[in-house]
């Protein structure tokens, strides 16, 4: 209620600057960050249904992703379809492997609901990277040239760039009206405490899994996206567990929970990724690591409810009462 | 008969937290709940919350039997509870958390908006309304467990030490709060300590010793009974001489 009217003015400024970025920085290298970014923060906002609103920490949504990142250049492989074709079937097969691992991995709470989403995750890329079907450890590529418009294979960054951004705003549309329904205000009791959210008619298990549901439908959609855009994709960096971490130090960065929280923990992590990765050169992933271990310390030690939380105690009460009122 | 517990037993291992224990409460009625430190009220509680699945026994609300039904059930079928120590969604505001009861029976943002905020006035917590809940005192927030609760509706409250902790003027107004409730037309049974509030509300009491129900009946009857005053009420009693000496 706060954060929406205060963030009413400051989502109409990131709006317009989101709109304008590839007008004034038409340079590819900066497209390039501003896909990039564009796409973690869809992730991270994905995520965030379930991670961040209901509290249920999942550290394996790279299983979501993945599926919506192989679907597109599993039919272009196949049969010489439009990948396109391959973001609904993405975004079924999720939709099911969300129903399946929802049911047993919910009984689980806290760290042991983690480590189950870890598991099946990285069981997953294993079994990935030995299917021939899929290309095993060598992976997939989709169309070098485009055939036509409806092979969304374009030279240019700058169509990417929009594609993404609407799905950005659609989700994040869809999160805002999640958020002023029964169903955002059970995902929220939800992570407040289970017990009590029971004893108030809340259906525990069932709300969760209509909220893994919803997040694994758009990170499907997210990877489906990547891989389209990419033309590429194999076991890591389809299934890698550095796909779920950064969905997760994204979000828990900006706030996890906030609608806006992913959008400005993208908005954070990306350039400062894309730049430790300019300047050290080679070394890249390795160091991602090391930036990743980092951030989980200072968000940890110092601002456990991320970005957001920082932005109450720093703005003045009296100040922030006025935009509450 | 509204609620019916017959021979509950709840064991853990070997230890029998309840034994044979039953209830039977009539549309209407405030009945009280009392016994010594880990006698098993909270746990017959929880069993009647169906938050415990009972060892052995059958119990029944509004002729259904709801033995082994979810918390949730329960709560749909108009059983609410309160918890001895307030579970108040403390990052959300006392408004958001009513309205998370309020949603039980309102499904729409507007409906249950009104009917929380009716709520939250009946239970004296208006000028709180948009606080964190994390920002009450105890009595805030024994008081939002019991607007949260009442917000579902319910036709059945267990209050679990609902009371407890309050100063003499917050007790009062407590006492006034549940007996609102009552008259809303709703059946209370009581967990409590203070046997001041026993005393004023109720017209029954079940005692409880050691997983049992050792006593019932009227609470100034209860108070005089040899095995009560043995179990519980007679070390009280004496404390309290004491304590006003």
């Amino acid at each position: 209620m706060k954060s929406l009217t205060a963030a009413g003015p400051a989502a109409l400024l990131l709006a317009a600057g989101l709109l304008s970025y590839p007008v004034v920085f038409s340079d590819p290298y900066y497209l390039d960050i501003g896909v990039t970014f564009l796409l973690a923060a869809i992730s991270a906002s994905a995520w965030n249904v379930v991670g961040g609103y209901a509290g249920q920490v999942s550290v394996g949504h790279s299983m979501f992703f993945g599926i919506g990142a192989y679907a597109p250049l599993l039919f272009y492989t196949l049969f010489k379809w439009p990948p396109m074709v391959g973001i609904p079937v993405g975004i079924a097969v999720s939709v099911a492997l969300a129903v399946v691992i929802g049911v047993p991995t919910f009984r689980l709470t806290g760290h042991y609901f983690s480590m189950a989403t870890i598991a099946v995750a990285e069981l997953i890329r294993i079994f990935f990277g030995t299917w021939n079907l899929v290309g095993a450890a060598i992976g997939l590529q989709g169309p070098a040239t485009a055939r036509g418009w409806w092979d969304l294979t374009f030279r240019s960054e700058l169509p990417y760039y929009y594609i993404f951004l609407a799905v950005l705003a659609l989700l994040l549309y869809f999160t805002f009206a999640v958020e002023r329904r029964r169903f955002g205000y059970y995902l929220r009791a939800i992570k407040a405490g289970e017990r009590a959210s029971r004893s108030l008619g809340v259906p525990v298990q069932q709300t969760k899994i209509k909220a893994l549901i919803f997040s694994a439908a758009f990170t499907s959609v997210a990877g489906s996206l990547y891989s389209i855009k990419t033309g590429f994709i194999d076991p890591e960096s389809g299934f890698g567990i550095l796909v779920s971490v950064q969905m997760v130090i994204i979000a828990a960065l900006g706030g996890a929970g906030t609608l806006f929280g992913p959008l400005v923990g993208a908005l954070i992590l990306i350039p400062l990724q894309t730049a430790t990765n300019t300047w050290f050169g080679g070394g890249g992933s390795g160091l991602t690591y090391i930036l990743y271990g980092g951030i989980i310390v200072v968000i940890a030690r110092f601002e456990p409810g991320g970005v957001f939380e920082l932005w109450d105690r720093i703005v003045p009460r009296r100040w922030r009462r006025k935009y509450a009122a | 008969m509204l609620l019916e517990a017959q021979a509950v037993t709840k064991a853990f291992d070997s230890f029998r937290a309840v034994s044979d224990a039953d209830i039977a409460v009539e549309e209407g009625e405030i009945v009280g709940l009392i016994g010594p430190n880990g006698a098993g009220k909270s746990t017959f509680f929880n069993c009647l919350a169906g938050d415990m699945v009972p060892t052995a026994g059958r119990i029944a609300f509004a002729g259904e039997d709801v033995t082994r039904a979810s918390p949730e059930a329960h709560a749909r079928i108009g059983v609410g509870r309160t918890f001895q120590v307030p579970a108040t969604f403390e990052d959300m505001s006392v408004l958001d958390n009513v309205m998370v009861g309020a949603y039980l029976r309102h499904p729409h943002r507007n409906d249950a908006r009104e009917h929380a905020r009716r709520i939250i006035e009946l239970t004296g917590l208006k000028g709180q309304m948009d606080q964190w809940a994390r920002s009450l005192g105890t009595p805030g927030r024994k008081r939002l467990e019991i607007a949260r609760v009442l917000a579902t509706s319910p036709r059945l409250m267990l209050l679990d030490e609902s009371l407890a902790g309050l100063t003499p003027t917050e007790l009062q107004e407590a006492i006034a709060l549940v007996r609102t409730i009552h008259e809303m037309g709703v059946t209370i049974v009581i967990v409590e300590h203070i046997m001041e509030v026993i005393m004023t509300l109720t017209k029954r009491v079940l005692v409880f010793n050691q997983g049992h129900v050792i006593a019932s009946g009227k609470p100034e009857d209860v108070v005089k009974d040899e095995a009560v005053i043995e179990a519980y009420l007679g070390r009280g009693q004496h404390i309290r001489r004491e304590r006003r000496q």
